[in-house]
């Protein structure tokens, strides 16, 4: 009986707390209506990657720094990684949001998220509110010189270190292949190889889960060529397992990687370079003032320290801190172009 | 011997009385997380990873190693006592453990899933210290052509789980290839049987609909028996009593378990180094290859070679997949994956350097998987007779905990309503196909290495142009080749010869 007795107590005692709590939490929205908002609940970042991905660290890192500098007024941000369906439900989910809530949600949205969105759903950048780009990266190719001659481009002794070599041979009828990740590397093949002039018949695009499985492809000689982002590559070049060919940029980089040229030093070429980019996205129906809060706390974010040593150095990203309007005029174009090139209506 | 002093630095730092706390506290998370259906390794680390920011990398990944690690022992539990794989390596474990509970020996079942899990994980820690980064260039030896051949050779497994009827058999094989194949495509990203919904897109999750085949059938089929096991509560008063005595393996199961075990264990640790192949492909080459050495109950009818074969399989996988990510930085598995996002927001740079530029990361890591071994052994032993005790629960309050355990499990691997839903609708296909003779098994290892075998071979077809030649050109794919046309034509030739036997007798 006794037990019963404080089994009922405590569910009592449950039921007030939530109570309670939700009564704190209507009043923070309510308080959000007026010309300034300043957060007085718990706040969401949803992550449409599962946890220990990129996605997600970028996610952690900004919440971490924002609750560290204090821009969040003492409130929590809690991220979420929501993987259904491919992350299209999570993103789903926060472009229909009604308001209210929408204030105190926040999704990580990248170009690797807005490309398989608008091939594969109904959504677009304009149901979601881009509060900011937070950084910016760019990709090479790399091969590996010294690993076993798998490919028909290997065993027919081309070189790997020469991407114009390997243009020559594919017009010729040498089959050259390249590696990469999904989103982002596709798209950066597709625009390579329409500037080269040449058929993926010619020159064909192994699909990879990650930009990881992607190098090992290269290390065990089963790829000739692979497509990746610096910090990804970066400790391979280093050790001397990668060599940077080709930089998919319009100007040479810098460091370990300045020995690649760009594609208009190595022939009568225009440069490729496809912007890979970092954001943060909010419901459609997120209020103006909360949308102006968070965009101002998230350029406080980009102007840390913190973010500069921890995320943007140990990434090798670039530093290219957009607030919402020139976030969003840049994501509809970027957005506008990808539907253009793919023949999405 | 250089690497023996690096792993007796290593054993310094692993010692070190806060790494022995977390090293412990891994290993007990690891067998309860790997115990409970959903909540796999993947999960655990994941949910794991942000409390480890704080720690020094050392600690922290210390910590979940041996939960990874711990994760392979657990999984085994469910799937002998509940038939309930807690983990997709444990598929292969249920199939002959279960079996074993239900013949009354249990202990016996659990005992030699640790024993072998041991014994695996022991040999492949230690293939990892002798050759440490040279394991991880052996991955690299294997391109897609390879990695289809070892898929072939695991598919194998399906073809004695089909049972007594071979065309039930196909046609659920055939089921779970077609589910697998909903979603994304990984190659070209156009979705496939998707029907407009945004849910499908991301294709059927794993862990949800094999808690519904496996579990949540089981319950269905546990409420049809209740009213029979009541009276046989009732009846039958002789309640048995299991001590860690009781459960010992005879000397005579010791010798059976051995040598599947020693086997396994080394052929599971070069598979788990083989690129996105990791623990499960691991226990179903390991439990493939089992069936063509003898074992003294058929497999699959609660064998001790079965057990011993896919336990040491897979912990020595687990062990093995270490390799390419502490050699290469490249993750063999999805926990892989997530170990390898912890070392970056340590502030390590996984990759070729690791072994040079943090050797006491590495080695304290490797020499903390012996320690982490043995203490998982030892928390494992001790509870067998608190998991025994399971099977005496009546079965009439099994079935809410059975269905609320599945519920968790299939909510917690996406943190959503939708593995729930999945979760029971596949538990009521699985039950209704396994009323009518369609045994569930063959379906879910289809379902498991489908995806990755479709991958490989398009690969293989990509970079070959179409060509067959891709598959014979080099002396590796040739051996793999003939391991697998051994597999596939034994029974065939066994069964010409028998024929020609029997055609020879008639004559005469």
């Amino acid at each position: 009986m006794k037990k019963l007795m404080a089994l009922t107590l405590a569910a009592l005692m449950l039921l007030a707390l939530t109570a309670c709590g939700g009564n704190s939490g209507n009043s923070g929205t309510s308080g959000g209506g007026s010309d300034t908002f300043t957060p007085s609940k718990t706040v969401t970042w949803t992550c449409t990657s599962s946890a220990g991905g990129g996605s997600d660290i970028f996610s952690r890192k900004i919440s971490e720094i924002m609750t560290n500098e204090g821009l969040v007024n003492g409130q929590t941000i809690v991220v979420s990684n929501e993987t259904d369906g491919a992350g299209e439900v999570g993103r789903n989910k926060i472009a229909t949001m009604k308001a209210g809530d929408a204030d105190y949600n926040l999704l990580t949205f990248n170009s690797g998220d807005l490309m398989p969105m608008v091939q594969n759903t109904k959504n677009r950048a304009a149901n979601f509110r881009i509060l900011a780009i937070m950084a910016v990266d760019k990709q090479l190719l790399f091969s590996c010189p010294g690993s076993d001659s798998k490919t028909d481009y290997a065993k027919a002794g081309g070189s790997q270190t020469d991407f114009a070599a390997a243009i020559e041979a594919a017009k010729n009828g040498t089959f050259v292949v390249i590696g990469g990740s999904k989103g982002d590397d596709i798209t950066t093949y597709n625009k390579l190889l329409a500037e080269v002039g040449l058929t993926d018949a010619q020159m064909s695009y192994i699909t990879y889960d990650s930009t990881s499985d992607a190098i090992t492809a290269a290390l065990g000689g089963n790829v000739d060529f692979v497509i990746s982002k610096p910090a990804a590559a970066s400790q391979y070049v280093e050790s001397g397992d990668l060599t940077p060919v080709l930089a998919l940029s319009t100007e040479r980089y810098s460091g370990n990687l300045a020995g690649a040229p760009t594609l208009s030093e190595i022939g009568d070429y225009e440069n490729v370079e496809v912007p890979v980019w970092r954001g943060v996205a909010a419901p459609a129906s997120m209020s103006d003032a909360a949308a102006a809060f968070w965009s101002d706390a998230l350029g406080k974010v980009a102007a840390t320290d913190a973010w500069h040593k921890e995320y943007l150095e140990t990434n090798q990203l670039l530093d290219q801190y957009m607030d919402t309007t020139a976030a969003t005029t840049y994501v509809t174009d970027y957005e506008a172009d990808y539907m253009a090139e793919n023949g999405i209506s | 011997m250089e690497n023996f002093a690096s792993l007796l630095a290593g054993f310094q730092v692993a010692l070190a009385p806060e790494n022995i706390g977390v090293c412990l506290l891994g290993a007990i998370l690891g067998l309860v997380v790997g115990a409970m259906p959903g909540i796999g390794s993947l999960a655990g680390c994941a949910l794991l990873l942000p409390l480890t920011y704080k720690f020094n990398p050392t600690t922290a990944i210390i910590m979940l190693g041996a939960l990874y690690y711990a994760n392979m022992y657990g999984g085994s539990f469910s799937a002998i006592l509940l038939n309930i794989p807690g983990d997709s390596p444990a598929i292969t474990t249920a199939l002959d453990g279960y079996p074993m509970a239900r013949k009354g020996r249990p202990g016996q079942a659990l005992m030699t899933a640790n024993l072998s899990s041991f014994i695996g994980g022991t040999i492949g820690i230690l293939i990892l210290t002798v050759t440490a980064s040279g394991l991880a260039t052996i991955g690299l030896m294997f391109g897609y052509a390879e990695m289809t051949i070892i898929l072939l050779i695991a598919m194998t497994s399906i073809s004695w789980l089909i049972g007594e009827n071979p065309i039930k058999g196909i046609v659920i094989t055939m089921l779970g290839i077609l589910v697998a194949s909903i979603g994304m495509d990984t190659l070209s990203g156009a979705p496939r049987y998707e029907f407009g919904s945004m849910y499908l897109l991301g294709g059927i999750p794993f862990t949800p609909f094999i808690i519904g085949c496996v579990g949540f059938a089981q319950v269905i089929k546990l409420i049809n028996e209740r009213e029979a096991d009541e009276k046989k509560r009732s009846s039958d008063d002789s309640r048995q009593k299991l001590s860690i005595k009781k459960s010992m393996p005879t000397g005579h199961d010791l010798r059976r378990m051995l040598p599947p075990t020693l086997r396994s264990g080394v052929m599971g640790t070069f598979v788990g180094v083989l690129p996105g192949s990791g623990a499960t492909t691991g226990s179903m080459v390991g439990y493939a290859i089992q069936k063509k050495f003898k074992s003294e109950e058929p497999m699959g009818s609660g064998a001790i070679e079965g057990i011993a074969a896919s336990e040491a399989a897979n912990n020595a996988a687990a062990a093995g997949a270490f390799a390419p990510l502490l050699a290469l930085g490249i993750p063999g598995s999805g926990t892989g994956a997530v170990l390898l996002g912890g070392l970056m927001m340590w502030g390590l740079n996984p990759g070729p350097l690791l072994f040079d530029t943090n050797p006491d990361f590495c080695w304290g890591l490797i020499s903390s998987m012996y320690v982490a071994n043995v203490f998982t052994l030892l928390v494992a032993i001790l509870v067998i007779p608190f998991l025994i005790k399971i099977l005496s629960v009546p079965v009439k309050y099994m079935i809410p905990i059975i269905t609320c355990v599945c519920i968790v499990g299939a909510y917690s691997t996406s943190n959503s309503m939708y593995g729930v839903i999945v979760m029971f609708v596949s538990g009521i296909v699985g039950y209704l196909l396994d009323k009518n003779g369609f045994p569930t098994a063959p379906m879910l290892l289809a379902f498991v290495l489908a995806p990755m075998l479709e991958q490989n071979i398009r690969k293989a077809f990509i970079a070959s142009q179409g060509g067959l030649g891709i598959f014979v050109d080099s002396p590796l794919k040739l051996v793999l080749l003939a391991v697998f046309l051994v597999l596939v034509l034994t029974p065939t030739v066994k069964a010409v010869r028998r024929k020609m036997g029997a055609g020879k007798k008639t004559p005469a």
